[in-house]
């Protein structure tokens, strides 16, 4: 993303936010709420358009040819988004198909995930039936069915419990060894000192600090990646 | 490949799959009329054949009054109760007496002398039981007359048809046994948009609202489509939901009204409904479904949840069966400039195909009508769903006071 202004009637939500997140690297997206996280995000995934500024996906730019940049993505929200009268494997096959999978391919790519995430047990439950865990699980197939180059996942752990929690954390070791570039934004700063190769911090829509959680340590004086945005976000950085 | 298909199945399969939808647009209708009108007629027949057999005391405030009553047979269960006018009328009020006789003193005297006299019947619309001893005293007062004028005239040796030089006999040719065509052209344009607007406004609901609420919205809309075909696969689903409930609706409707139900025993409301006139209703009826969804998907499109999109629905209803009352108004037909006002034009047709009056360019001046408005609604909803609003609804809002 280079330079994004956002607007939302007279409130700048998104100031001139810069960033770059390459193949094999978790970059997390810090900040209190309404710093503008999810609306940099959305504008990431095309959702919304900025003032100003470019956001690309693999090269392809969001706002130009946002069909081709949206095949690059995998965009995971903090709620599950399924359809609830829908199976698990009619999620997947339906999503697979709109990024444009088809036949043997397709069949293949949802076994995979299937296989992948442990979803045979639930697979032709209705979603509606699941437990919270089952829809995670089937949500996060929906968003990487095409095995995407980038992911993107805006709070993904904000609503689960420690058990479902780990199903995403796992979902970003196995991305991240498989060369993908992922962004997430997240409250939990244990997640963020686990996963992530670099940190952004957001305050009032504009990223106030950056580097690694170590980095992030020093600059702000404190020994705790929790002191550490406490420190940012207080705005005493 | 286009990614409609692959969107207009999972939406119809998400909307056959939720029960309140079935329920409501599909098996309510099935169950619906047949229920209705047999139990229309049930109360109807067992109310009036109650008030035939009820007891009832009238009222006769006069010695005249009497004498003019006297002279007939009385009705069956009727009593008189002689009482003066003033006690009568309050009687009246409480309903202890079914209704009042009045003649002034004098009036025997006045018809033997082949003069006028007036007889009065006091009775109120308010209860029903006043209305039956109206109906019974009638005949009764009638054959006093009728008695009268025949001593006249045969005192004066004229011919019974002296007195009424022209008589007047209203045949209704079509309707005189059978209720059913005037019933169906009063009920039929009425619950036919109500079930229109019904088929279309809840799948509307749930599919936008409904869905910004679940929150899979986002997740359809990161995914390579655009935002006009996720509307162009719902707007498919919400009209053919819509038509599949109006066509639930009218083969209900046509079986009610071809088994025939008994009203009263006296008029039956039996109607058999030919395929012209049925392909006439279809003729107007599927282009109003394209307009009622098209207005139904823009209007829910604004709301944020379900509870909000029915709150939005509710407006719409009113507005939309709003042309089928005025339809039902004397003095209101289809002609050129009514046949272009839309719904107003689909309710006055669907009245004309059951009534047997309606033409050709009646039908193709309404379907032009009506599927230029829903063009224009298509165009509205397409605009709707490209806009950020319709995306994260209130979230905008909400984050500019929060940031404010």
């Amino acid at each position: 993303m280079h330079d994004i202004v956002r607007d939302f009637g007279p409130v700048r939500a998104v100031d001139g936010v810069s960033f770059e997140v390459r193949p094999g690297e978790v970059v997390g997206l810090l900040g209190p709420n309404g710093a503008g996280k999810t609306t940099t995000l959305r504008v990431l995934a095309g959702l919304l358009t900025p003032a100003s500024g470019r956001a690309a996906l693999n090269g392809v730019d969001v706002h130009r040819d946002p069909l081709a940049a949206r095949r690059h993505l995998g965009f995971l929200t903090s709620s599950t988004g399924l359809y609830e009268r829908l199976t698990g494997r009619e999620v997947l096959i339906t999503f697979g198909r709109l990024q444009g999978l088809t036949g043997a391919a397709l069949l293949g790519r949802v076994e995979e995930v299937a296989r992948e995430l442990e979803l045979a047990p639930f697979l032709e439950k209705r979603c509606g039936a699941m437990s919270s865990g089952q829809k995670q699980r089937i949500s996060i197939g929906r968003a990487v069915v095409h095995d995407p180059l980038a992911y993107v996942l805006d709070e993904p752990t904000a609503t689960l419990d420690p058990l479902a929690s780990r199903d995403i954390l796992a979902l970003v070791q196995r991305a991240r060894a498989r060369g993908k570039a992922v962004l997430f934004s997240t409250h939990r700063m244990e997640e963020a000192e686990h996963l992530c190769t670099r940190l952004l911090f957001v305050r009032a829509g504009r990223i106030v600090a950056r580097g690694s959680p170590e980095e992030l340590r020093r600059e702000s004086g404190q020994p705790t990646l929790t002191g550490a945005f406490l420190h940012f976000a207080g705005g005493q950085g | 490949m286009s990614p409609l298909p692959v969107l207009f199945k999972k939406e119809l399969l998400d909307v056959v799959r939720d029960r309140r939808t079935v329920l409501l647009t599909l098996v309510l209708p099935v169950l619906l009329y047949p229920g209705i009108l047999t139990l229309m007629g049930a109360i109807i027949s067992a109310g009036k054949d109650r008030l035939k057999n009820e007891p009832l005391v009238v009222a006769v405030t006069s010695g005249d009054a009497q004498a003019f009553l006297d002279g007939q047979p009385t009705p069956g269960r009727t009593s008189w109760l002689r009482v003066e006018r003033p006690a009568a009328e309050q009687l009246l009020r409480e309903q202890k007496v079914a209704a009042i006789v009045a003649a002034p003193e004098g009036s025997t005297r006045a018809v033997a002398e082949d003069r006028q006299a007036t007889v009065t019947v006091l009775y109120t619309k308010r209860f029903d039981r006043s209305m039956e001893a109206l109906e019974r005293l009638r005949p009764v007062l009638e054959a006093v007359n009728a008695r009268a004028l025949t001593l006249r005239l045969e005192a004066r040796q004229l011919d019974p048809s002296f007195a009424t030089p022209v008589k007047l006999e209203a045949s209704d040719l079509d309707f005189q046994k059978d209720l059913g065509p005037l019933i169906a052209s009063r009920l039929l344009p009425v619950v036919l948009l109500m079930m229109l607007f019904i088929g279309a406004l809840y799948p509307a609901v749930d599919l936008t609202a409904g869905e910004k609420e679940r929150g899979t919205l986002e997740t359809l809309l990161v995914a390579p489509v655009r935002p006009v075909q996720v509307m162009a696969a719902k707007y498919l689903t919400v009209a053919l939901v819509s038509i599949a409930s109006t066509l639930a609706n009218l083969a209900a409707m046509a079986g009610t009204f071809g088994a025939g139900l008994s009203l009263a025993g006296e008029a039956s409301t039996s109607m058999r409904f030919t395929w012209g006139q049925v392909g006439v209703m279809l003729a107007c009826l599927l282009p109003a479904a394209l307009l009622v969804s098209g207005v139904a998907l823009a209007v829910a499109s604004m709301a944020r949840t379900f509870k909000e999109g029915q709150a939005l629905m509710t407006p719409v209803l009113l507005v939309g069966l709003a042309p089928a009352l005025v339809a039902q108004m004397p003095g209101i037909e289809l002609n050129t400039a009514t046949a272009l006002i839309p719904l107003l034009n689909v309710a006055l047709l669907v009245k004309a195909a059951v009534l047997g009056t309606a033409t050709l360019a009646d039908v193709l001046l309404t379907q032009a009508s009506v599927l230029l408005c829903a063009g224009a609604a298509l165009k509205w909803a397409a605009s709707a769903f490209d806009s950020e609003v319709f995306r994260f609804g209130g979230a905008i809002n909400t984050f500019q006071r929060r940031r404010a």
